[in-house]
């Protein structure tokens, strides 16, 4: 053949596979890929052909199918999906996720992807519903729920029985309108942290903690007496051992917007003590994680208040730290607790596959074995009871102390209103512009008329 | 669509042909499947473009145009298109719970089931035949057996309460059967056709039946379970007593969004601070800028080793912006900070960089000094020596001092040559998001306002928490609607100062 015969053959396939492709079926007809050969329930407008089209093959491979024997391992049927896809906003449990979905597939035909994804970018594919190239299953950090969940992306993880075998805080974490929305995996809390060299003891009293913390910044051997990395998640505890808190649980046990408790008389005194401290020159003024943490692994400061993932930090800095229960406000308080965040596994619901995810989460990784595996394979708290209470190393068991009464983060979509309001009321009241009542006032305000305007 | 006058080969007829129909069914199904989701706009565009191509390369008469067509259509489909559709959202809902067509609501809303009141669920085992599907209701009383295609007897379980292997010709399903085909054996209805049984999950099935229905006479969305109507209201399916449904869809808001914030009293105070701290953030950082530039190539242009100190010069420049500004948010901490300590051993105390608004401007503008002073010493650099020397040598002659020489006759000529840049880089800095988000997120925050806004927040930051922030987390219309405003300052201000440049140029 000649090269212009060549070209037209070229170009006559070419336009022969646009006419097929243009003609085989919809975009949006998500679910015909293996439906059987039965009435296509899809509402779109869709012509006939299109489910005709696609009923034809499926109905052919059932039939063949029966033919043989029923029981033939690894049989897929009528059809094969293809596998789950899983997306982790971190990296650290992608080995053994991998595994445990080689297992499912070897169980039942159908694996699992494991992809590591960026959070931002995993959220707004999960908000796109089907336009976007969600996964269909996803672990996430619970705070992320409502936003999820007020679009229609999330689709309830029914464990059953299984609930019982949860820590209740970490169920609490993934409950949102009364449903389970998620299968809880790990939780994690941060602690208070004190310089073993420095500090006997860790101290019980918020007032002890500014006494001893004062004595060693007098005598020069410390620069600050406590280390708050920022005002708000992390200083939690202090504003809780007073009696604040943010929202309210409404009658059906959820956090509701219409309970904010951000102007209450605790969270008052715990502002006006943070205040003391920065007048006083016991903190810095110009709150920095960064500062925090350095001040803390020079030994230049005996306490701070941060969770694990500053761990490696101080280790590797061979700083001799401890970690304890929060101060409380008064002797023979209540501690101080922190905010709890659980991490999870939930289920898309614009997957085509969304049974078979949901299969697959509450079959498989709701399981002690694979919890436990799981722990094995990255050393978090984990949300399943017997597993939670293997964790022996003396960091965790801190960790696990300080945590005992830890609260979820709201996930009510509110929620997202509340840290820019909070912090900017911290900050106000340490250079001294606005009264800790009059920055907490404002703070509230701000966040009611954010939520009125949403 | 050949003209006729032409003797064309068959060949190249029949492959045009093919061509240009294959393109044009290929275009057409693009376009309904668009138009069937609702996305209107995006399927004119690409009608238009199509037409477009289609008339470019069939007719004689636009030959011309053939070569420029295919940058044309991607200018309008990636430039054109994404600035129409910006403007279009802004005069929409879009954002929070907002995010579908109407049509794909409609879709997710009548895709959903429930269970009627006093119906339970059961655990429930596969079967399959040559005629299609079957399960069964292992815990129902009595348990039952129901088929795709109408069958709903009751079965004996076997003495370990399993349900028998076969049952007619149906044959039990190995679980390993069931779950990669579970989510098709979903949408199958078993049993009566008037109250069918769907599975639910691996563990349940149930009777449930449809939630809603879109009643298009009502437009509206009818709660089958109560019988309840939700109207179309801007996007939203409400109901009699306010309740929303989930997901809503986008719509058309008009004018409200450009409302919101133009009227909102409550924006109006911090606004006008930041537009004001906006102009002087702009105008300083360019005009010093230029200045530092400026000084900086008069002065180490005529010393040997010129390579070498103009590489290190450049060096700002390159340095990814990000990893700049965290440096130097780390040397300015008033506490730990190479520049905070430094201040503080010479003066006693640092000034508080990220809490007093003065010192956080400052720092912002001399962080923006650092960061765009090389591309002016580079500009200014090239543009000295347009200048002819003649006239320096005949200023000199003249009696003119270095101070004259540079004010009569360098500074207007290089004004002249670098005015579109000065430009050019006012309306970036005017936009310069980077820098005031990385560096303090516009903080310290504004101690009078009703949403959280901070003492540096420029026009575009103050826009990020306005719809991104605050509102619902993601309010793209709002966001939308500020974007075209901004765009018409911007754009004014732009237009403005280019009638000046001519003027400049044409004296």
């Amino acid at each position: 053949m000649n090269r212009t015969q060549t070209r037209r053959a070229g170009t006559v396939i070419a336009a022969l596979a646009l006419f097929v492709a243009a003609c085989s079926g919809d975009d949006d007809d998500t679910s015909a890929d293996s439906a059987p050969a039965s009435a296509d329930t899809e509402t779109t407008a869709t012509t006939g052909d299109s489910a005709a089209d696609t009923a034809g093959d499926p109905a052919d491979t059932a039939a063949t199918d029966t033919t043989g024997d029923t029981v033939a391992e690894g049989d897929t049927g009528a059809g094969s999906s293809d596998n789950l896809t899983l997306w982790v906003y971190d990296d650290g449990r992608i080995e053994i996720l991998n595994e445990l979905g080689a297992e499912f597939e070897e169980e039942f035909g159908v694996g699992v992807t494991v992809e590591a994804v960026d959070l931002a970018e995993l959220r707004n594919q999960m908000l796109l519903g089907v336009e976007g190239n969600g996964p269909d299953l996803a672990i996430i950090p619970h705070d992320n729920l409502g936003a999820l969940v007020e679009n229609g992306a999330v689709a309830p993880a029914d464990i059953g029985d299984k609930v019982s075998e949860y820590l209740p805080n970490a169920i609490d974490g993934f409950m949102y309108g009364g449903e389970l929305m998620g299968v809880p995996l790990a939780v994690e809390n941060i602690g208070f942290f004190y310089n073993t060299d420095l500090v006997d003891a860790a101290p019980t009293t918020w007032a002890e903690v500014k006494d001893v913390g004062g004595a060693l910044v007098a005598g020069g051997t410390a620069e600050s007496a406590i280390g708050l990395p920022d005002l708000t998640y992390n200083t939690y505890p202090l504003y809780t051992s007073f009696g604040g808190y943010i929202f309210g649980r409404g009658t059906d046990g959820s956090f509701t917007a219409d309970d904010i408790g951000m102007t209450n008389d605790g969270m008052v005194e715990a502002m006006t003590y943070i205040k003391s401290l920065a007048d006083e020159g016991l903190i810095p003024e110009n709150i920095d994680w960064e500062a925090s943490h350095v001040l803390f692994e020079t030994g230049r400061q005996p306490f701070i208040l941060t969770g694990p993932w500053a761990l490696n930090r101080f280790r590797d800095a061979g700083v001799p730290y401890a970690i304890a229960p929060f101060p409380a406000a008064e002797a023979g308080g209540e501690p101080g607790y922190p905010f709890l965040g659980v991490q999870g596994l939930i289920i898309n619901a614009n997957s085509d596959q969304l049974l078979l995810a949901q299969a697959f989460a509450t079959e498989k990784i709701a399981t002690e074995d694979s919890m436990r595996r799981i722990f094995e394979a990255e050393a978090r708290p984990s949300a399943w009871q017997s597993v939670f209470e293997l964790a022996d190393d003396t960091d965790t068991q801190g960790f696990n102390s300080a945590g005992v009464d830890a609260q979820p983060m709201p996930s009510i979509p509110a929620m997202g209103f509340v840290w820019d309001a909070w912090v900017n009321a911290g900050t106000l009241t340490i250079t001294g512009e606005l009264s800790p009542a009059d920055a907490l006032e404002q703070a509230v305000e701000q966040i009611q008329t954010q939520i009125a305007e949403s | 669509m050949l003209t006729k006058d032409q003797r064309v080969p068959t060949s190249l007829y029949v492959r045009t042909a093919l061509i240009t129909v294959a393109f044009a069914v290929g275009a057409l199904w693009l376009v309904r499947a668009l138009l069937l989701d609702g996305l209107v706009m995006l399927a004119s565009v690409v009608s238009a473009v199509t037409i477009f191509l289609l008339l470019v390369y069939l007719r004689r008469r636009y030959s011309a145009m053939r070569w420029m067509a295919i940058g044309v259509v991607f200018a309008a489909l990636f430039g054109v298109y994404p600035i129409l559709f910006n403007i279009y959202i802004g005069f929409t809902n879009m954002g929070n719970g907002h995010l579908f067509s109407k049509e794909q609501s409609i879709e997710r809303l009548e895709s959903e089931q429930y269970l009627p009141e006093g119906s339970s669920t059961f655990e429930w085992k596969g079967y399959q035949s040559a005629d299609g599907y079957a399960i069964v209701l292992i815990d129902a009383d009595p348990p039952r057996f129901v088929s795709e295609s109408g069958a709903d007897e009751t079965v004996e379980l076997d003495p370990n309460g399993e349900p028998p292997a076969t049952i007619d010709d149906y044959r039990v399903m190995a679980p390993n059967q069931v779950l990669p085909i579970i989510d098709s054996l979903a949408d199958l209805d078993f049993g009566d056709p008037d109250a069918p049984v769907r599975i639910q999950s691996f563990r349940a099935a149930a009777a449930s039946q449809q939630r809603y229905r879109y009643d298009a006479d009502l437009d509206a969305v009818i709660d089958l379970s109560n019988g309840v109507p939700h109207q179309a209201k801007e996007g939203s399916w409400v109901g009699p007593d306010g309740g929303e449904l989930v997901p809503g869809f986008i719509s058309v808001v008009g004018a409200d969004n450009f409302d919101r914030f133009l009227s909102n009293d409550n924006l109006r105070t911090p606004l006008l601070r930041v537009v004001v701290w906006n102009f002087a953030f702009a105008f300083f950082s360019v005009a010093l800028s230029f200045l530092v530039g400026l000084g900086v190539s008069m002065l180490f242009d005529d010393l040997p080793g010129r390579r070498i100190i103009r590489a290190l010069l450049i060096v700002p420049y390159p340095i990814p912006v990000l990893v700049s500004v965290l440096i130097w948010r780390s040397m300015l901490n008033p506490d730990l900070g190479t520049i905070g300590e430094f201040l503080a051993a010479i003066f006693g105390s640092s000034p508080q960089f990220f809490l007093d608004p003065m010192w956080t401007r400052i720092a912002l503008i001399v962080v923006n000094i650092y960061l765009s002073y090389p591309y002016f010493y580079v500009v200014t650099s090239g543009a000295l020596r347009v200048i002819p020397e003649e006239q320096y040598d005949a200023a000199e002659v003249d009696g003119a001092g270095p101070w004259q020489r540079f004010r009569y006759i360098t500074f207007p000529q290089l004004t002249v040559i670098v005015m579109p840049l000065l430009i050019a880089s006012f309306s970036f800095n005017f936009n310069n998001f980077n820098l005031v988000y990385i560096f303090n997120n516009g903080n310290p925050p504004m101690a009078d306002t009703i949403i959280p806004v901070g003492q540096t927040d420029i026009l575009i930051s103050f826009i990020y928490k306005l719809a991104f922030v605050t509102s619902g987390a993601s309010d793209y219309g709002l966001g939308a609607a500020i974007s075209v405003a901004l765009f018409v300052v911007v754009g004014s201000i732009t237009w403005f100062q280019i009638r000046a440049t001519r003027a400049l140029e044409a004296r």
